[in-house]
C-alpha cells in the first residue's frame, strides 16, 4: 500500500482521538448544572423524571420508578440536582467509552492488527451518537468537535478501502447521511440561508405628479412611467388588448398599461428577482414600445410620481438576484437529530405525564394491529381471486380489469366511503388496508399459478393427477417465491392503508391521529415529534416486512436455495 | 412379440375445427408398434410428430380414428400408468431435490413412503446417477438432468416410453454419450420407445424402425427398417449399410419437401 494510503487514515484517527479527548473534557471540566448537560437530551429527560416523581400518581414507568424511590428516601420528590447528576455522569461515561474506541482504533492502526476496522466502526457509531445525545445549536462548541471527529473517522475508514461488507456498507452510508446532514444544518445556519447578486440600480426620475409623467411619457421624455394601477387603470387602455376598451376614447390613446407585468418576475423562470414586482403597480409604456418584462427596464429612463408607492417602496429598494436560497434546511423543515430524539424522550405536551415515544409505540401497536387485521384479509382475498383467475380464464378477463382499476382510484377517496358503509371503527380501518393488500397478491398468485412449463402440466396428466394434486404439487408450490414478493410489498402497504384509514375513521389511539396531530401547526415544537411519528410509522412497516421475510426463509429454507 | 403396444387406425386430429383456421395437424394415421420395438418418428417442424405423441399419451384425443395403447383406449393407459413420458426440457421440479423429483409420479399414486425410496432409487442406478439422489436439479448439467426425467419416467416400470426429442438441447458430444445410454437402458427394462427427433443420424443409430412424417397435413410419408446389426456401437456409425440408410431416409424427406 502507498505510504500516504497509510499514514494519512492514522493521522486522521489520532485527529478524532484529540477531539474526543477535549470533548471529554468539556464534560468533565464543568459542574453538573452546566447548559452542556442540562440541554442534552438525558438531561432533560432528568428534568422531566424530577418532575414527575413528584406526581401523586405517574402514569409513566419511569415516573413510577422516581416516585417509589422518593417515597422509600420520604422525600417530597427526588431533587432535580441528582438526576441531572446523573445524566451528566452517563454522558461522561459515554465519552469515557468514545475516547477508549477511538484510542483503540489507533492503535489497532499503529500496531496494524486486524481488528482496526472494527474498532475504527465502533468508534463511528460512537460518534454517531453524540449527534443524538448532545444539545445542538448555533455556536455550540460540542458539535464543533464531534463533527469534525466523525468525519475524520468516516474518512479514514474510506481510505483503508477494505472489502466491503454488508456491515460497513450500511455503516459507511449512515454514518454520511447523519453527518451530511448536522454539516448542511451548520453551512446553512451560518450562511443565514441565502446567496444573492446585486442588480444594476433603477434609474429614475420622479415627476410631480401622474399627468406630468404621462405628458413625458408621450413626448418621449421617459420610455416608461411606473405608477398605481388603479389610477392608470381609468386613463389608459391595457395591454394584452381588452375588447371593452377603445383606445382612441380614453384620455391618452398613444399609451398603454400592462397588466402581467407582475407575473413575470423570475430569471429563466428559476431564480426569483427582488424585490418582487407588487400587484399594486403597473407599468405605463407607448403604445409601441416593445417593453413588457422588467428585465427590459434595465437602464431605462423610468418614471414615478414623487411621493406615490412605486417611488418609496419599489424604486427605492436595492434589487437582488437570489441564487440560492436554502428553505429546507432550518429547524422547522429538518430539525437536528438531538431534537428529535429529545421529542421522543420528552412528554408531548410540557409536563405531560407520558413520554412521546410511550404515546407512538401505543399507537404504532393500535396501527399495527389494525394493519395485520387488514393484511390478513386482503392476502386471503387476493390469493383466493388470483387461484380463480389462475383457474378460469373467462372470469380473468371480466374481473381482472376491474381489479387493476380498482387501485386507480385513490385511496382517499375510497376510505370515507368505506367508512360510510362499515361504521367507524378498527374494521373500515382494515377494509381500507386490505384494499392495499390485495392487489400484489392477486396479481402475483396469477402469474405464479402460470408459472410452470407447459410440459410440467402434461407431465402431470400423464400420471393422472387430479385437479387438487395439480395446484398443491405444482402450481402452488410454484407459485410460492411469487406470492412472497407481493406479501412483502403488501405487509409495508398494510400498515400505509392502516394509518390512512384512522383518518376518515376519526380513531384517536392510532399513528394516524398522532401525525395528524403533530403536522397540524409546522412550528419548531411539533416538526420534532412529527419526524419521531414518522420513524416509529416507519418501523412498523420494516417490522412487517422482515417478519414476511422470515417466514419466507422458514418456508422456503428447505428448496434448493434457488426459488 | 404379438401383441401390439400402439395400434392407430385412420388418426385424424384437426385442431379449431369450427374455425376458418382450423389446422389439419394429422391425416389418416396408420402406426403399429409391437412390443420390444424401438421407433422413432422424424420430420420436419409442423409434421405432427409431438402431436402423434401427445394422442398416444391421452393428453389430446384424437378428432376421428382409433387409437389403441396395450390394447386398451389411451385414457384407460394413462390411468394404468402404461407409458413413462421424457421431454426436450427435463422439466425437473426446482424445489425438489432430484430423489424428490422421482418420486412425484409414485407420491401422486399413494405409495409409501419405504416404497416410494426403493424405486426411486432403483430407478437413479439404472441411469447410473445412484449417488446423486440428494442434489438439486441445478447442480447437474444438461445431460444429467436428462437422465433424471428419464428415471422419473421409469419409475412406474412402464411397458412404453414415449420421448419427444429428448436430446436434442443437448451439445453433440452428451447426445452421443446418451443415444448409447438410453440403447442401454431399453435392453436393460425391454420397454417399448417412441422417439420423436429431428436428427436423421440419432434415428437410424437407435431405432428398429424410422417413421418418416412430411407437413400440411402431418401424415406418414413412408416406413424404413433399419437392419443393422445389433447391438450397436461407436462402430454401428462406420457401418456402410449406415450410410445407405442415411442415403435414403434423407432421400425419402426430400421427395416429401418436393410433394409440397
Amino acid at each position: 500500500m502507498h505510504p500516504v494510503r497509510r499514514l494519512l487514515p492514522l493521522l486522521l484517527t489520532l485527529a478524532a482521538a484529540v477531539l474526543a479527548a477535549t470533548l471529554l473534557q468539556m464534560l468533565n471540566e464543568g459542574s453538573g448544572a452546566q447548559p452542556l448537560i442540562l440541554d442534552s437530551t438525558p438531561g432533560e429527560l432528568a428534568q422531566w423524571v424530577a418532575a414527575q416523581s413528584e406526581e401523586d400518581a405517574p402514569r409513566s414507568l419511569l415516573g413510577q420508578l422516581a416516585r417509589s424511590q422518593a417515597l422509600n428516601e420520604g422525600l417530597e420528590g427526588l431533587p432535580e440536582e441528582r438526576l441531572v447528576a446523573w445524566a451528566g455522569t452517563l454522558l461522561l461515561l459515554f465519552a469515557v467509552l468514545h475516547v477508549a474506541a477511538v484510542l483503540g482504533a489507533l492503535s489497532g492502526l499503529i500496531l496494524q492488527r486486524k481488528w482496526h476496522r472494527g474498532a475504527l466502526v465502533v468508534a463511528l457509531l460512537l460518534t454517531m451518537g453524540w449527534l443524538f445525545l448532545l444539545p445542538q445549536g448555533e455556536k455550540n462548541e460540542a458539535l464543533a468537535l464531534v463533527l469534525p471527529c466523525g468525519l475524520a473517522l468516516l474518512l479514514s475508514l474510506i481510505l483503508l478501502q477494505q472489502t466491503a461488507t454488508k456491515t460497513l456498507g450500511f455503516v459507511l452510508i449512515i454514518s454520511m447521511l447523519l453527518l451530511g446532514v448536522q454539516t448542511a444544518k451548520l453551512f446553512a445556519a451560518s450562511r443565514n440561508y441565502r446567496i444573492t447578486t446585486a442588480l444594476p440600480p433603477w434609474h429614475y426620475s420622479t415627476l410631480p405628479n401622474l399627468d406630468a409623467a404621462l405628458s413625458a411619457l408621450a413626448a418621449g421624455e421617459l420610455d416608461a412611467v411606473l405608477a398605481d394601477r388603479r389610477d392608470l387603470r381609468d386613463i389608459l387602455a391595457p395591454v394584452p388588448a381588452d375588447p371593452d376598451v377603445d383606445p382612441a376614447a380614453t384620455a391618452w390613446p398613444d399609451l398603454r398599461y400592462h397588466t402581467r407585468l407582475d407575473s413575470d418576475e423570475s430569471l429563466l423562470g428559476i431564480f426569483p428577482v427582488t424585490p418582487r414586482f407588487p400587484g399594486r403597480l403597473a407599468l405605463a409604456t407607448p403604445a409601441d414600445s416593445g417593453l413588457s418584462t422588467l428585465q427590459d427596464l434595465h437602464s431605462r429612463r423610468l418614471g414615478a410620481v414623487a411621493g406615490d408607492f412605486a417611488v418609496d417602496r419599489y424604486l427605492a429598494q436595492d434589487r437582488h438576484l437570489v441564487l440560492l436560497d436554502m428553505k429546507i434546511l432550518n429547524d422547522i423543515n429538518l430539525p437536528h437529530l438531538q431534537q428529535i430524539t429529545e421529542a421522543l424522550l420528552q412528554p408531548a405536551r410540557r409536563n405531560g405525564p407520558l413520554l412521546l415515544s410511550r404515546i407512538l409505540v401505543e399507537a404504532a401497536g393500535h396501527t399495527w394491529g389494525e394493519a395485520i387485521l387488514g393484511f390478513a384479509f386482503g392476502a386471503s382475498l387476493g390469493f383466493v381471486l388470483g387461484t380463480v383467475f389462475a383457474h378460469f380464464r373467462a372470469l380473468e378477463r371480466g374481473l381482472l380489469p376491474y381489479v387493476v382499476a380498482s387501485q386507480t382510484v385513490p385511496i382517499l377517496a375510497i376510505a370515507p366511503m368505506v367508512v360510510i358503509w362499515l361504521g367507524a371503527g378498527p374494521l373500515s380501518v382494515a377494509a381500507i388496508s386490505s384494499y392495499l393488500t390485495f392487489f400484489p397478491v392477486t396479481i402475483n398468485t396469477l402469474r405464479g399459478l402460470r408459472s410452470p412449463h407447459p410440459n410440467a402440466f402434461e407431465l402431470m396428466n400423464s400420471w393422472a393427477a387430479s385437479r387438487w394434486q395439480i395446484m398443491w404439487k405444482l402450481r402452488f408450490r410454484a407459485a410460492l417465491p411469487y406470492l412472497f414478493t407481493a406479501l412483502k410489498i403488501s405487509a409495508t402497504a398494510s400498515v400505509v392503508g392502516a394509518i390512512i384509514g384512522e383518518l376518515p375513521s376519526s380513531i384517536r389511539s392510532g399513528l394516524g391521529r398522532a401525525i395528524l396531530d403533530f403536522s397540524s401547526d409546522y412550528s419548531a415544537v411539533s416538526t420534532p415529534k412529527l419526524w419521531g411519528a414518522i420513524l416509529v410509522a416507519a418501523s412498523v412497516g420494516m417490522l412487517s416486512f422482515l417478519i414476511v421475510s422470515l417466514v419466507e426463509w422458514l418456508v422456503l429454507r428447505n428448496s434448493g436455495g434457488r426459488t | 412379440m404379438a401383441v401390439n403396444v400402439i395400434e392407430a387406425r385412420q388418426i385424424n386430429k384437426v385442431f379449431n375445427p369450427a374455425r376458418e383456421e382450423q389446422v389439419i395437424a394429422l391425416q389418416d394415421i396408420d402406426l403399429s408398434v409391437s412390443a420390444g420395438e424401438f421407433v422413432s418418428l422424424i420430420g420436419p417442424s409442423g409434421c405432427g410428430k409431438s402431436t402423434l405423441l401427445r394422442l398416444i399419451a391421452d393428453l389430446i384425443e384424437p378428432s376421428t380414428g382409433e387409437l389403441q395403447v396395450n390394447e386398451k383406449s389411451p385414457r384407460q393407459a394413462r390411468i394404468d400408468r402404461d407409458y413413462g413420458m421424457v421431454f426436450q426440457a427435463a422439466t425437473l421440479l426446482e424445489w425438489r431435490s432430484v430423489r424428490k423429483n422421482i418420486e412425484l409420479p409414485l407420491e401422486i399414486h399413494g405409495f409409501a413412503k419405504q416404497e416410494r425410496r426403493e424405486r426411486a432409487q432403483a430407478a437413479l442406478e439404472l441411469v447410473e446417477l445412484g449417488s446423486f439422489g440428494d442434489h438439486w436439479p441445478w447442480q447437474l448439467s444438461g445431460g444429467m438432468q436428462q437422465r433424471v426425467a428419464i428415471a422419473r419416467a421409469l419409475v412406474f416400470q412402464p411397458s412404453l416410453l414415449l420421448m419427444d426429442e429428448p436430446f436434442g438441447a443437448l451439445d453433440e458430444f452428451t447426445r452421443e454419450r446418451m443415444n448409447m445410454e438410453l440403447l442401454r437402458i431399453w435392453r436393460e427394462t425391454d420397454t417399448t420407445i417412441l422417439f420423436v427427433t429431428h436428427s436423421i443420424a440419432e434415428a437410424i443409430f437407435l431405432s428398429s424402425r424410422v417413421v418418416v412424417m412430411s407437413p400440411r397435413p402431418g401424415r406418414i410419408t413412408s416406413v424404413v427398417d433399419i437392419d443393422l446389426p445389433r447391438p450397436r456401437t461407436f462402430e454401428t456409425r462406420a457401418h456402410p449399410r449406415y450410410h445407405e440408410l442415411v442415403a435414403e431416409v434423407r432421400e425419402v424427406l426430400r421427395d416429401a419437401h418436393v410433394l409440397e
